[in-house]
């Protein structure tokens, strides 16, 4: 086997070569900036073999976990495949297992599929046919679980809602890619406050993540954030409930824009509102793009660090 | 003598500072929009990397990269006025960190070295 191999290529690498060198002198295009190892512009994720511990400085745990390194201050000593950063990997087929109703427009989806390698909160790439592929949420557990589970909200003439509402049933074949993303519990100290925020269907990886935490034995306190825009939407609230009723350390605030005095309230607004001592906790973010980079934005601000917080944004389909 | 970095305590001394330097810069309103619709962890590596740079420490940069990655800050207006202020929160973050006058002035020497190269001329 070669020393390095970048999407089931073989490259030649020179001793003391590092590997964003041998990338480029193969005319494989990848971009780098400081060459120091600093910048992170020329990451890389390691798909087989383990990258050398100095190329991968400066990367948080989950990163690391996932294999990511940085390849201009790569120098490997034993065989390395590698893809680019946002590689979903080779799509391998799945099984639909069930599909229910969890709230009046969200579906919760579970399918089969062999060997499937993931961490509770990650994204896979559905993919119902070449032309109509979606990123959805992992909110099973790999140990727990005979299923990948997803969340999905449906929309009034989206394709894969229709595919989804109108044809699809249990024991339809499709296909997935992935697991992507590093929204999952990893370099978490159990002991610290982990707060967890999201809305709508971004429950589906802060449940998986909350899952993993409680399996691991997280300590500190846990507080989630759900919120949607009317009570409908709080969807798996009666569930919830329940844990938190048994964890003393689990506190679930559901929050609705459009509800009584009870559950009334925007989710950023209240988890900034109720959060304090930032700076200690780790946060995981999930739901679309503008509530996402606005909480991380202000969470940075009043003390957390961008370190400890992780975040998964929901862009809308084509 | 130790080089800046060093002295500076490297790698340590460039986390400890760069998320305090982050938030100064997002939090300036001379310059915080340059920084709009950028995500956040990319962003800071930048930053990180900057720093690196401005302390001294291992870093390839040209001033071909700087100007790529400056250019379309340049077509925003970005300019010597910018640049001061970017090198004032340096300043600040590194006298909140108790970092005596005279690495305070070699670090601004660095980072105003790349300035042409920043700003396209």
């Amino acid at each position: 086997m070669s020393l390095l191999t970048y999407m089931d290529r073989p490259v030649p690498i020179a001793p003391g070569e590092t590997v964003l060198e041998a990338l480029l002198r193969a005319g494989i295009e990848a971009k780098s900036s400081c060459r120091a190892g600093t910048c992170q512009t020329c990451m890389h994720r390691a798909v087989s073999g383990t990258p050398p511990e100095a190329s991968q400085r400066g990367l948080t745990e989950a990163q690391k976990a996932m294999g990511f390194f940085l390849p201009c201050v790569c120098k490997p000593e034993t065989p390395l495949a590698i893809a680019p950063r946002d590689d979903a990997g080779a799509r391998r087929e799945a099984v639909v297992r069930s599909l229910e109703r969890l709230s009046h427009d969200i579906i919760r989806l579970r399918i089969e599929a062999d060997d499937f390698d993931y961490r509770p909160g990650q994204f896979l790439e559905l993919i119902a046919d070449d032309d109509l592929k979606r990123h959805y949420s992992l909110a099973s557990h790999p140990e727990d679980d005979p299923y990948l589970e997803m969340h999905i909200r449906l929309h009034e003439n989206g394709r894969m809602s229709r595919r989804l509402t109108e044809r699809l049933a249990p024991g339809h074949r499709l296909h997935v890619a992935g697991p992507s993303g590093t929204c999952f519990y990893e370099g978490v100290d159990p002991d610290q406050p982990l707060v967890l925020i999201g809305a709508g269907t971004g429950l589906a990886p802060l449940y998986g993540v909350l899952r993993d935490a409680l399996k691991r034995g997280h300590r500190g306190p846990i507080r989630l954030y759900h919120g949607a825009r009317d009570p409908r939407g709080l969807y798996l609230r009666d569930e919830l409930e329940a844990l938190a009723g048994s964890r003393e350390n689990l506190t679930y605030r559901p929050c609705a824009l459009d509800a009584d005095a009870h559950l009334r309230g925007d989710v950023a607004a209240v988890a900034l509102e109720s959060e304090t001592g930032l700076e200690h906790s780790a946060f995981f973010l999930c739901g679309g793009e503008n509530l996402v980079k606005r909480l991380k934005r202000d969470l940075f601000m009043r003390g957390a660090s961008l370190r400890a917080i992780r975040a998964d944004a929901f862009t809308p389909g084509a | 003598m130790s080089s800046l970095y060093e002295r500076l305590g490297g790698e340590k001394a460039v986390n400890a500072a760069v998320e305090l330097f982050y938030r100064r810069v997002l939090a300036d309103g001379r310059i915080a929009r340059f920084f709009e619709d950028v995500d956040m962890e990319d962003q800071i590596a930048k930053q990180k990397s900057f720093l690196t740079m401005a302390f001294g420490g291992p870093n390839k940069y040209t001033g071909k990269d700087m100007r790529n990655a400056h250019r379309r800050l340049v077509e925003k207006g970005l300019n010597d006025s910018h640049v001061d202020a970017v090198i004032d929160n340096l300043n600040t973050t590194l006298r909140q960190l108790g970092v005596p006058e005279t690495e305070v002035k070699e670090v601004a020497a660095l980072a105003n070295s790349v300035r042409d190269d920043v700003l396209g001329r």
